[in-house]
Formats: structure tokens, sequence, C-alpha cells
């Protein structure tokens, strides 16, 4: 059934997500930096390669374990701007807010804010506040943008995967999904998992000075792990191949999963990135990584390969393979 | 670190024993078919086709419990959608059903208030939470989730809630699997039983499919190591000749079943007849209130009662679920129907077969 209408589908980071951006959005805005579908638009000022991106957040609940809208608005564009191999300078933030917002909560989201923006070394240079009419909005909305800089000799790009490269993932998987769905209002599961919501730059940056070679950086948020791997694999044109076996998941995200009917591989992370590289250098990046303070987890995860283009495929931890598909539309739990 | 009761029935060397006794065992050609959703998920999800001999072949059956609702069914539920003041409650799998023109997310996007729920007393409490309005509750699903939904009625009853009721589309197993041994044309050397559904009716509720037909019947958990073993125990069955009904899945499920949940399911609903989406009315195989609890039946109550109607042209997805054919088999595959755009519940469910072949299959 095609739909004339808006589905929350369209908003998952899945097929749906896509076809609305490659049939609606870029034939209308075309251009080079755009059609390149990374994390960010790469763009080249006065000789410099600057690294420029948005992002909206509409998270429900707004506050969670582990974070709140704010921090999550701010490292969410830090981390954009990052995965394009850029050091973020500054950001701008724009609020919405609806009438009746407790002015309490807004000041504890923008003190978290101005403590993220300061962890991260950028500033929040500009912005705007609009307020809607009770019930027009859902308590508050953020969109932030960010710029930054991109080194020179620096090139990396969802398109840059190559046959033999590793892929490291910074640590566990699936836990800022799993807190907000189990934070949200009618699941009440008691248990220790927090979103993993932090800024990236600080890794990215001891990466990128180490001087080995980076293909790819980016950070599997919205749609989860399967689905940026699968944009990648897509991008670069290259097969994707997972061990099951290696893929961390924190017991409780794991137990939650498991009770619900959810794939961790799908689940919305706010604080890992994945980084391609040859095969030569992963050791020395893998450590690079695990040193950060949000890296401690890190694992290789799988590899590039060359036959069957476009498609991710995983070994199961008894030795099967199976395909690991974009999500269409959004995880529904299931009836039993 | 380890998951109770996952990581064991996940080991890795474990499951490659039972692989390759299985390869050691097997010689005839065999066709086993798990009657459960979970389990076709499941077998996909850790690639056990991709580890089984060639001459076994896995076939899903009629256990998704979103694939089998009659288009009537799903339909209603839309009616409801569309009424003033109706809350519709459904597990998550239903949204995405089309029904003959729209779907509840359809609804939903429309303005209609539909809302997802994780178990039938979230449904209770909205009603409790929204006095002005009626809450209707889509009652889709086996064994499993009916003792859930009777007891929500019980709880409802002895409150004195109003505004709550439920549309039963409910459906019992074994009747399932007994017209599936009398359909024409239906090869199945073996039934992969349902571990969830046999927790609540015990290895005796399918006794007596299983000494009519002489079936080789295994009741299964959901781990690989789980189905493996089963798979292997019905390889063992067939290959002596000897039919049995066994229960791999001790560790939860019992003879007599969980009697208590049995008692609560008695005292609300009773057996019916029921619509079993491209299988047809199947007699003795739903279940539907008591003429006690008539007052939270949505059917009544709104006077629901809508005709059969055809399901949409080409969908394989009747033929699919009594294995029949294979997804690939079906015309509208990958063509017309797809996970973006479905025509039948098989391709929208993540439980079934099609939407399985298409996540998990090159």
């Amino acid at each position: 059934m095609k739909t004339d209408k808006i589905l929350l589908d369209h908003g998952s980071g899945g097929k749906i997500s896509h076809s609305l951006f490659s049939q609606l959005i870029l034939p209308l805005f075309e251009n080079s930096a755009l059609a390149q579908q990374d994390d960010g638009a790469v763009l080249e000022v006065g000789g410099q390669q600057l690294a420029f991106s948005t992002d909206s957040y509409v998270v429900d609940p707004i506050f969670f374990p582990g974070g709140n809208i704010g921090d999550l608005a701010v490292n969410g564009t830090i981390n954009d701007v990052s995965m394009c191999g850029a050091h973020p300078l500054f950001i701008s933030a724009g609020l919405i807010m609806e009438e009746g917002f407790p002015i309490e909560d807004l000041k504890v989201i923008l003190k978290t804010m101005a403590h993220a923006a300061k962890k991260a070394g950028v500033q929040i240079v500009t912005g705007d506040t609009k307020v809607v009419p009770r019930g027009k909005a859902d308590k508050i909305f953020i969109n932030t943008s960010g710029i930054g800089l991109i080194p020179k000799g620096v090139n990396v790009s969802g398109n840059h995967a190559k046959p033999g490269d590793k892929i490291i993932v910074s640590g566990t998987i699936a836990d800022h999904g799993i807190t907000v769905l189990s934070t949200r209002e009618g699941l009440k599961f008691d248990s220790d998992v927090k979103s993993d919501s932090a800024p990236l730059n600080h890794m990215v940056k001891a990466i990128l000075d180490s001087g080995c070679d980076v293909h790819v950086l980016r950070d599997p948020t919205r749609g989860g792990l399967g689905t940026t791997l699968n944009e990648i694999a897509s991008q670069s044109n290259v097969q994707i191949q997972i061990f099951e076996e290696s893929l961390p998941v924190h017991n409780s995200v794991k137990g939650i999963c498991e009770l619900l009917g959810f794939d961790p591989l799908y689940i919305a992370n706010e604080g890992k990135l994945i980084a391609f590289v040859p095969e030569d250098d992963a050791d020395k990046v893998l450590k690079i990584i695990q040193q950060d303070e949000f890296g401690k987890d890190a694992v290789v995860i799988g590899e590039v390969k060359e036959s069957n283009p476009g498609k991710v495929v995983m070994q199961t931890a008894i030795g099967g393979l199976r395909r690991v598909d974009m999500l269409t539309g959004e995880q529904l739990p299931r009836i039993c | 670190m380890g998951l109770k009761y996952v990581d064991e029935y996940r080991d890795a060397s474990l499951a490659k024993q039972l692989i390759s006794k299985i390869n050691d065992v097997s010689e005839k050609p065999l066709r086993l078919m798990e009657v459960c959703g979970t389990h076709t998920m499941s077998i996909f999800r850790h690639g056990i086709r991709t580890v089984l001999p060639g001459n076994i072949t896995l076939l899903a059956g009629p256990g998704c419990p979103v694939c089998v609702t009659a288009q009537k069914d799903i339909d209603a539920f839309i009616q409801f959608a569309r009424m003033d003041d109706v809350i519709v409650t459904t597990f998550g799998d239903l949204i995405k059903v089309p029904g003959s023109g729209s779907s509840l997310a359809r609804e939903q996007s429309l303005g209609a208030d539909v809302r997802i729920v994780y178990s039938v007393f979230d449904a209770t409490n909205i009603a409790k939470e929204n006095p002005g309005q009626q809450v209707v509750f889509c009652g889709v699903g086996f064994e499993t989730t009916i003792p859930t939904i009777a007891a929500s009625v019980l709880t409802a009853s002895g409150d004195g809630l109003e505004n709550f009721s439920i549309y039963s589309a409910n459906k019992l197993t074994p009747p399932a699997l007994a017209a599936l041994m009398e359909a024409d044309g239906v090869e199945i050397d073996g039934f992969i039983l349902p571990g969830h559904v046999s927790v609540i009716t015990g290895t005796d509720a399918y006794r007596g499919t299983f000494e009519k037909y002489d079936i080789p019947s295994v009741i299964s958990g959901f781990e690989p190591v789980d189905i493996l073993k089963a798979v292997l125990m019905l390889v063992e069955q067939n290959e002596k000749g000897v039919p049995a009904l066994e229960n791999a899945y001790p560790r939860a499920v019992s003879d007599q079943g969980n009697t208590k949940a049995k008692i609560i399911v008695d005292q609300v609903f009773e057996i019916c007849d029921a619509s079993w989406r491209g299988i047809g009315t199947i007699p003795q195989s739903g279940m539907c209130l008591k003429d006690a609890f008539h007052s939270f039946d949505a059917a009544i109550k709104f006077a629901m009662d809508l005709p059969d109607v055809p399901e949409p042209k080409g969908c394989a997805c009747g033929e699919i679920l009594m294995g029949l054919k294979t997804p690939k088999e079906c015309k509208l595959y990958k063509k017309r129907c797809t996970p973006m755009d479905p025509v039948g519940p098989c391709m929208v469910s993540s439980e079934g077969a099609c939407a399985a072949f298409i996540k998990y299959s090159n």
C-alpha cells in the first residue's frame, strides 16, 4: 500500500527514510556535497576543507538515564562533524518549546548543553528560541548544526571502504535506543542500562593524528549498526561480513532485546563509532580507540570482502550465515 | 558475561556437535514444519537453514499470529480506529498489516488514536485513564497470549471498567495442525511444535492429533541448540520409522501445561469456529468470550460483523503457511510485494515467512 502521508516509519532511518531522501529530497536540492550522503557535508572554502552538519532531536522522554535531550543534541552534531574527519569548532542551537514547558527543565537542559560543549571543546555560538501553543509540539525539540575543519590529508567517507579493511566498533551497541525505549511510559524495566551519549571528537582526533590510514568513520545512530553497515556497503560497493560472536552487547540490553523481540543491530547508539581500517593499521587504531574514555570496549567485528557487493552478511555463533538487511521501517515489538 | 538460560543454548560447540550428528544420521529427504513464527525467525536469525544438510527442508507453518489473522478481522480493527472517541490498542506487529485499502498505521497517520501496547493490561490502564473514551484491544495470538487477555477481562469485570472491550481473533494451535494434515497436497514429515504455546497447553494437548495422524512431533525451545536438538529428534524418528510425540523443551514445558492459566481462560472464553487467513474456517479453532462477558466483546458492543473478504489477488500467504509454497514461489514476492509495500501479512510481520526470507537470506 503506497502512502500519500508521512508515516512514523519515514523517520526510522531505515529503507523508508532513505527512499524519502533519495526520491524527494536529493533530486530537488541536487548538489555534489549532498549526493555524498555522509553524516555531514564536506565543503571547500578558501582552500580549506570544512565539514558542516545538522540534526534535530525530538527524543521522548527528554530526560533518561545517562543524559537528556540537551547533551544528546550537542554530542550528536559534534559526532556527525567528527565522522567527516573534522575537528568540530562551532555549534548552533535552535529550541522549539511547547507553551507551558517548565523553565526549571529548560535550565537543566541548557546547563547540560553547556557542559557537553565544554567537554568536547566546542562553542555554541548562535541559536534561536521559538515557542508554539500547547499541544503543537511535544515539550521541547532541539536542532543543532555544527562546523569543523578537516586537517590536510584527511579523506574519510562512506565511499572509501576497501576489500581487506577491518571493521572496528568503539564499544557496546544498542545502549541508547534500549534506554530510551525502556524509560518511555508504559515500559517499566528495572535495569542498569544507560544511554551512551558522548562526544567522540577527541577519539577521532587521536585516530587521525596517529597517521594511520582510515577509510571510513561513521557513528551508527538512528537505525543502528545494521543500517549504517548497509549504507557503507552500498556507498562503497563492497560486501561487509561481521561475526555475531564479536558483537559487544551489554547483558541487560541483550535481555531486553530478547524480551521484546528487538535486534540490537538496529537499535540507536549515540556515543559509538565504527572505523574501517586497512588490516596493517587495524591493531594500532583499535588500541588508540581503547585508550579513549569512551572506547574501552572497542573490538574488531568484521571485515570487508569483494564478492556480493552491497550486501552485509553475518556469521552466526553456530557457524551459519545470514544476511543483515537494512531495516525497512521502525522495529515493532512482537506479539509473543 | 553470560545471559542465563540463553547463552548455554547458543553454545557454538554444542550446536556444532548437533549439526554433525544430524548430518551423520539424516539420509531420507525430509520436510519439517516449524509451526511457530518465533521459530521461523530464530531459524533465520541463527542461520540454521545454512547448516542443515540439503535433504532437510524447513517449512514455515501457520503460527505467525499476524499472518493467520483473517482480512475481515484486520478490516474490523481499521473500522474501530475510524470511530470517534475510540482508542485502538494493539500489539506492534499488527499495525502495518494492510486490510482492504488501509492499515492501522495509515489510520494513525490520518489522526486515529491507535496505540501500541506491550501487554493487554496497558490497554486496561488506558481505559481507566480515559473514562470518556472507548478502548478496544485487538485480540490476536495463540494459547500464549490468551491467558493474559482472559485475566484482563476478569480484572475489567471486577473493576466495573465499562469502556474496555476486546475483539477476539485469538486462535488455537492443535486444530490448525489437524487441518494441515487433512488438507490436499500437504506433505509434512514432522512438526517442530511451538515452545511458548506448549508452556500453556502442555504436551498432552497434541496427543489427539499425534495419535490420529501418527506424525513425528517434537516440542522445541527457541535457541539454536533447542531447535537443532528437535530437528535431530525428528530426523531420528523418521530414519527409524517410529513416529513419537516428544518434548525437547522440558525446562519450560510439562505434560499438563500451566493449569492456572488454563482455568482463567476457561472462565472467560469458550471454543468457537475461527477464520484463518488463506486456510478458511477451521472448526473449533478459535476463542470467543462467554455470554457472561459479552459486555467486553467489542464485536457485540459495536455490532461489528464484517463479511469475509477475498484476499489480495496473487498473494500466496495461505499456501505458504500450509507449506504448499515457499515465499519465492509466490508471484508477488519481491515484485509487487515487498517489506516497503507489502500485499499480504506474511511480508509484514517480523515472524512472517516472506519478511524473514527477504530480511535474512540472499
